[in-house]
């Protein structure tokens, strides 16, 4: 299934028994959307490429007893509103869901004013928003779940296409996180699509790491303090990603493990190409990703 | 309230705005005064309903609706004396006061928040309206076109947005330019209502208000006003944007705010 109608089934199921569910579109279509906007006209409004609007409005429902989804592509739903984003839903503590799609160059040939390599550090920026980085359908289904119960601001860094089940328990879910086998010497913590990648060679010592932001105090005491060394990896920019939330980490908690951090190289873009070959362009691309590994760990 | 109460109202609000200002050392008084008019119509002569809500996006006249809280029993006179003290009340409005309905600060936020404020309305089906009232400089913001485009394109009809157009920005006159410039043409081309009045004249801001109730489109109300109005010396002066008046000064404010209490 695609993670995308995963997290849009779900949202259906929620905005069934929850008539106060709005959800905005940022004038963006998905398959997974058209049976909630078909059974729900009244729940369901296309804004228009209007950003700022898109999260003003949002904010104006929410502060009027509604719980809204917003949709757009995750480079514009961010960094385009992301005065609207503090003020309007930040600083009231809104219970508004910001849904981007287009996680890392998932846009790939739609080039580098779509792909979504800043929105995780932009977010971090503000403490009201809950970070998910979903990237199989059951991590999908659980965002939608866990932003609309926690009535707060909620972002949702989507991915497109299917994904291999990562197999999350709910109480994983909850935590914010998943070991992926038993931690050996090295620890690569990865998020989104980086997991999948690294699953694909490395069966052992991988966190997926679902929820960045607040990161739960379980991750510090069951992952970081049990690693003799950690390699993040993520399809995001070095500066505001998971890398930096773990060296983050390290210091706050005096823990003198190496860390060596992979990611987007720290350039703006302005190639296009498919996502592997832009993988490529940052030693991203599995090949290179696994020497780098092994040669790390 | 009849319209001399109201005036007489205005005058005292206008009085504890410079009495605030002369304690804290901290002004907005060219653009409060110009607005404290409107903001005691509403308060005063019931044009704001119980459920309406209002944001003041010119949120630095703040002091105006302090003053006005504290006289409704909105604000106690310890809230309202905490005004420009560590911690106490501030120069923008935040939701922690009773009353306020969003919090301000950030321009260009306001038409767009009160859209979706006037939509959950009407989804609830509620009779309640969004008002709004902003600055004639804050239009340049791009944020609120983006609003005026939505509300118009969804008829909303329960929101309505007052201007207060004093034609000075914080630096400069903002006259008949770009943006003013057939502003009814523009603005009703993108399906809303337009009202021009004399933000200083309560029949015509009552008046104003009745075309709300009719219309089937959001509206949009210009209310021509002076900044610094009531004292004879701030009128259409850009220096009186944030000026602090000196003792002087402050001496023939009191005279001139006061001469309809004596």
């Amino acid at each position: 299934m695609d993670i995308r109608d995963a997290l849009f089934d779900e949202i259906y199921r929620l905005g069934e028994k929850d008539k106060d569910l709005i959800f905005i579109s940022d004038d963006l279509d998905a398959w997974g959307l058209r049976k909630f906007k078909r059974d729900f006209p009244r729940q369901f409004i296309n804004i228009g490429v209007a950003e700022q609007n898109l999260i003003d409005v949002a904010a104006g429902l929410a502060a009027s007893g509604k719980k809204v989804f917003v949709y757009g592509i995750c480079s514009y739903v961010t960094a385009r509103c992301l005065e609207q984003i503090r003020f309007s839903v930040c600083s009231m503590n809104l219970p508004v869901v910001i849904i981007g799609v287009g996680a890392g160059f998932s846009f790939s040939f739609d080039g580098p004013s779509h792909h979504g390599i800043h929105d995780i550090g932009l977010m971090r920026m503000l403490p009201e928003v809950t970070i998910f980085n979903p990237i199989d359908a059951r991590s999908a289904q659980m965002s939608a779940r866990l932003a609309h119960a926690r009535k707060q601001p909620a972002y949702i860094r989507l991915d497109k296409g299917e994904f291999p089940d990562l197999r999350y328990t709910d109480s994983e879910l909850r935590e914010g996180f998943k070991k992926m086998g038993p931690l050996g010497d090295t620890t690569v913590i990865s998020t989104g699509i980086m997991s999948q990648q690294i699953m694909k060679f490395r069966t052992k010592g991988v966190v997926d790491l679902f929820r960045l932001q607040p990161i739960s105090p379980q991750f510090i005491s069951q992952v970081l303090k049990k690693s003799k060394r950690i390699i993040t990896v993520e399809e995001n920019m070095f500066t505001g990603g998971i890398g930096s939330i773990v060296s983050e980490l390290l210091t706050d908690h005096g823990l003198k493990i190496p860390l060596k951090r992979l990611a987007v190289k720290n350039r703006q873009f302005d190639r296009f190409g498919t996502r592997e070959w832009l993988w490529s362009l940052s030693g991203l691309d599995m090949p290179t990703l696994q020497k780098k590994i092994s040669r790390h760990a | 309230m009849n319209n001399l109460q109201l005036q007489k109202k205005a005058r005292w609000v206008r009085l504890e705005v410079l009495e605030a200002i002369v304690k804290s050392g901290k002004s907005h008084i060219g653009g409060t005064y110009s607005a404290t008019d409107l903001l005691v119509a509403l308060y005063y002569g019931k044009l704001l309903r119980p459920g309406d809500r209002f944001i003041l996006s010119k949120g630095h006249a703040c002091t105006a609706l302090y003053a006005i809280f504290l006289d409704l029993g909105k604000m106690s006179r310890k809230v309202y004396d905490s005004y420009g003290i560590n911690g106490g009340l501030g120069g923008q409005l935040e939701t922690y006061i009773p009353g306020v309905d969003f919090n301000t600060g950030s321009m260009g936020h306001a038409i767009g928040v009160a859209s979706g404020m006037a939509l959950a309305s009407r989804m609830d089906r509620k009779k309640s309206r969004a008002i709004t009232m902003i600055g004639d400089a804050e239009l340049f913001e791009g944020s609120c076109w983006e609003a005026i485009i939505f509300a118009g394109q969804l008829e909303l009809a329960n929101l309505v947005v007052i201007v207060d157009r004093n034609r000075l920005s914080v630096t400069e006159a903002i006259e008949d330019d770009s943006i003013y410039r057939n502003f009814k043409k523009k603005i009703e081309s993108f399906g809303w209502s337009y009202v021009n009045i004399n933000g200083h004249d309560f029949r015509d801001i009552q008046k104003a208000f009745q075309t709300v109730k009719h219309t089937k489109q959001p509206t949009m109300i210009i209310a021509d006003t002076v900044k610094g109005k009531g004292v004879s010396f701030m009128e259409n002066n850009v220096q009186w944007h944030n000026a602090l008046p000196s003792p002087e000064q402050i001496a023939i404010a009191r005279k001139e705010l006061s001469y309809g209490h004596t």
